[in-house]
């Protein structure tokens, strides 16, 4: 190995550490925010509304922004493992991230902005209790946020277009329809985890344009009051921008499997032509899948809400059917040892598909019109973030340390883990989805009869998953701590 | 690459002259959807121009700092396309003309930087700014008719048909005749609450649908003492009350 060759690796770890490291001190602290507000709910805390609901906009955007720096960082690293990107970009990336995150704290904390992260226009400017400065901040906040987002994709999109020469190359165009050429002529396709950095760079180069125009719109609005905007439009932006921001945070998780779970079966992740056009849905029908958001606005197109059903199939179902079954088979009859990385890793696979079947229901309008205003929905999202995004991350964190030190994590911390986070989590998505069906409403800061009682339920599995994260840390700092005997990746 | 630079010499030329038309038109004004258009076809063309004035990026990438100016600079696009009737810049022929050409200069470095940068992102850069502009005519400063179903709605289009920002001199002068009986001479209050500190309460909006539509024992004075001007000029001035 050459000095160059372990420079350039050692400022991908850098990177790769950095965000990974911010995001989940980020999450930990949104981690506390979230089981007050719940326990809130559950009468345990005397939370006057006011306060909730600026925990509840702090929680909301502060977890999104968690996952999405985190998976950011390791999406980044993958991808620089195929080819050139540049680490001075993603540190101002990073940058752009960390003021953003630091504005919408300051915004909701002392400020008491308490219009949620949806921030749906006119909402933030009308009755408020939080003085006009806490709106801007929140709004600055976010935009910092997108800023930070777009250089991200910038960059990815340029490596990704130089590295296989135009949209063509990145996308596997020939490899998928002209399949006997590319292999005859002796080309191989990008690697898998190349598609999760194509679709978030060209997703997420839209998706901020997009949050960019609601974003300085909302702004001057607070700056200038008399800059009406139309609010079907402001909607339609805000969920064209946050439902795929959000949806792309899997997508950047995503990667992990690719790259972990190979390593810890000894076998390889190949690229398909089904994982390809499976890819190529999500790359089409995410941007639009947040149509299913806008189902009761009456005055929203018909033909958009049906397009939109269809959408949030397609952007979701086949590439999740691919990617697990291809996992699935990866891991049957390897052998595989059961490491905390690999445990996370196929937990997380579950996850995402027990949160998409739950955002595939809420998805279909006649399912939609009875689940959508429950928690059913918070369900479906704290499923897929929790228990999908956050193990892929927390999978590749192992994978990593377990290979570097070449060690394991007992059996008692692996069940204690697999306890607190699995058994608490799912006893905390338990509350929601019951919730949800017996139509709880969501976004309330004093549930009716019977959520109360179910927020007691999430609350004591959000404790019993607090403490599973808890060993977790403490496992990954002790593996940390051993020497390295192994280079990673 | 000398045809490429002459075509991007046209198109940028072309783009300039789109530009002064407000110096030309003298003033007349077009309504806000249509004005957004124009800009979007100005931020099209001076993006164009701008990629291919920086030509085929060989051997990589070039400088992180084109990416972050390919980055910024639409969200200042927006920000210049702040439709608040033109009240800053196109009151005056001139001051319009500033904003369209600083308009070019913002779409030219969006083209420009990205493909500076990398090939291929110079045209998302300005794809994504032209979208931009686009998207700012379904509802950026432009309110569609929809029925009035929570009152303070009924505000911003109104605001939109009276136009211009609340003339505040001439609001405290109403207020003084009109308000001062019972909110006090400079809002401190008296048989009516104090008004200090309005603005963190209530937006310019809210405050004009309040004085439109008071609850009792407000008397309510508009449309029958105050017009639709003197609503919007006596809310801005309440909210300049500290």
């Amino acid at each position: 190995m050459t000095s160059t060759h372990v420079s350039e690796q050692n400022a991908g770890l850098r990177v790769m550490w950095t965000y990974i490291a911010t995001g989940l001190a980020i999450f930990v602290l949104m981690l506390l925010v979230g089981i007050v507000t719940r326990a809130s709910q559950a009468g345990w805390l005397p939370l006057d509304p006011g306060s909730f609901y600026s925990l509840l906009s702090l929680h909301g955007v502060g977890m999104i922004v968690a996952m999405a720096i985190s998976g950011l960082g390791v999406l980044w690293y993958l991808a620089r493992r195929e080819m050139e990107l540049d680490e001075s970009i993603a540190f101002i990336a990073y940058g752009f991230f960390l003021a953003g995150t630091v504005c919408v704290i300051v915004s909701a904390i002392p400020g008491r902005y308490g219009s949620l992260w949806t921030m749906l226009y006119p909402l933030p400017f009308v009755g408020t209790y939080w003085p006009s400065w806490a709106t801007g901040t929140w709004l600055i906040g976010n935009a910092l946020v997108m800023l930070g987002f777009m250089l991200w994709c910038g960059q990815m999109l340029g490596a990704l277009l130089a590295r296989y020469g135009g949209v063509r190359g990145m996308l596997a165009v020939d490899y998928v329809l002209r399949n006997r050429d590319f292999t005859q002529s002796g080309k191989k396709p990008p690697p898998p985890q190349m598609f999760a950095a194509a679709i978030t760079a060209f997703d997420g180069f839209i998706t901020g344009t997009v949050g960019l125009v609601i974003g300085t719109a909302l702004i001057v609005h607070w700056m200038d009051p008399s800059v009406a905007l139309d609010p079907l439009w402001a909607k339609n932006l805000t969920y064209l921008f946050g439902h795929s921001f959000a949806n792309l945070t899997m997508y950047m998780a995503v990667a992990g499997i690719y790259v972990g779970l190979p390593l810890c079966t000894k076998r390889e992740y190949h690229t398909s032509p089904p994982l390809v056009v499976a890819w190529w849905g999500t790359l089409l029908f995410v941007i639009i899948a947040y149509f299913h958001h806008l189902y009761m606005d009456f005055v929203q197109m018909q033909w958009m809400q049906f397009v939109g059903e269809i959408a949030s199939y397609l952007a979701a179902i086949p590439v999740v059917v691919v990617t697990v079954y291809g996992g699935v088979m990866l891991v049957h009859r390897s052998g595989m040892r059961w490491s905390l990385g690999a445990m996370f890793l196929y937990a997380g696979m579950i996850g995402w598909v027990v949160g998409g079947i739950a955002a595939v229901l809420d998805a279909t309008i006649p399912a939609n019109v009875d689940l959508h205003n429950t928690l059913w929905v918070p369900g479906h999202f704290h499923t897929y973030l929790l228990e999908g995004v956050l193990l892929f991350i927390l999978g590749w964190v192992f994978v990593n340390l377990e290979q570097r030190a070449q060690a394991a994590s007992g059996l008692l911390t692996r069940w204690l883990i697999g306890v607190g986070m699995f058994g608490g989590g799912a006893l905390f998505l338990l509350g929601f989805y019951l919730a949800g069906a017996f139509g709880v409403p969501r976004r309330y800061a004093v549930e009716p009869a019977p959520g109360p009682f179910f927020a007691s339920l999430a609350t004591m599995g959000a404790l019993i998953f607090l403490a599973g994260f808890v060993i977790c840390g403490a496992e990954a700092w002790r593996l940390a701590r051993l020497p390295k005997r192994q280079a990673v990746g | 690459m000398k045809e490429r630079r002459v075509i991007a010499g046209l198109v940028l030329f072309a783009t300039v002259l789109f530009a002064l038309v407000p110096v030309i038109r003298r003033g007349a004004e077009l309504p806000t959807a249509q004005h957004h258009f124009v800009h979007a076809l100005m931020l099209a063309g001076a993006a164009l121009s701008g990629i291919l004035f920086a030509g085929r990026t060989r051997g990589g990438r070039r400088g992180a700092v084109w990416l972050v100016i390919a980055t910024l600079v639409p969200a200042l696009a927006m920000l210049l396309m702040w439709p608040s009737k033109y009240a800053y810049f196109e009151t005056h022929p001139y001051g319009h003309l500033t904003e369209h050409l600083a308009l070019v200069v913002l779409g030219f470095l969006a083209g420009f930087g990205g493909e500076r940068y990398a090939a291929g992102i110079g045209w998302a850069a300005g794809i994504g700014i032209f979208a931009m502009g686009m998207l700012a005519i379904g509802g950026y400063g432009v309110v569609r008719s929809v029925p009035n179903t929570i009152g303070i709605a009924a505000a911003p289009t109104s605001r939109a048909n009276i136009g211009g920002l609340p003339n505040q001199t001439r609001g405290a002068a109403l207020f003084a005749q009109n308000c001062a009986v019972c909110h006090g001479t400079v809002g401190v209050g008296g048989e009516g609450p104090s008004l200090k500190n309005e603005r963190s309460r209530k937006s310019l909006v809210q405050a004009e649908a309040w004085i439109q539509n008071p609850a009792p024992p407000m008397p309510k004075l508009y449309p029958g003492t105050l017009s639709l001007r003197d609503v919007a000029d006596v809310a801005g001035y309440v909210e300049t009350l500290r």
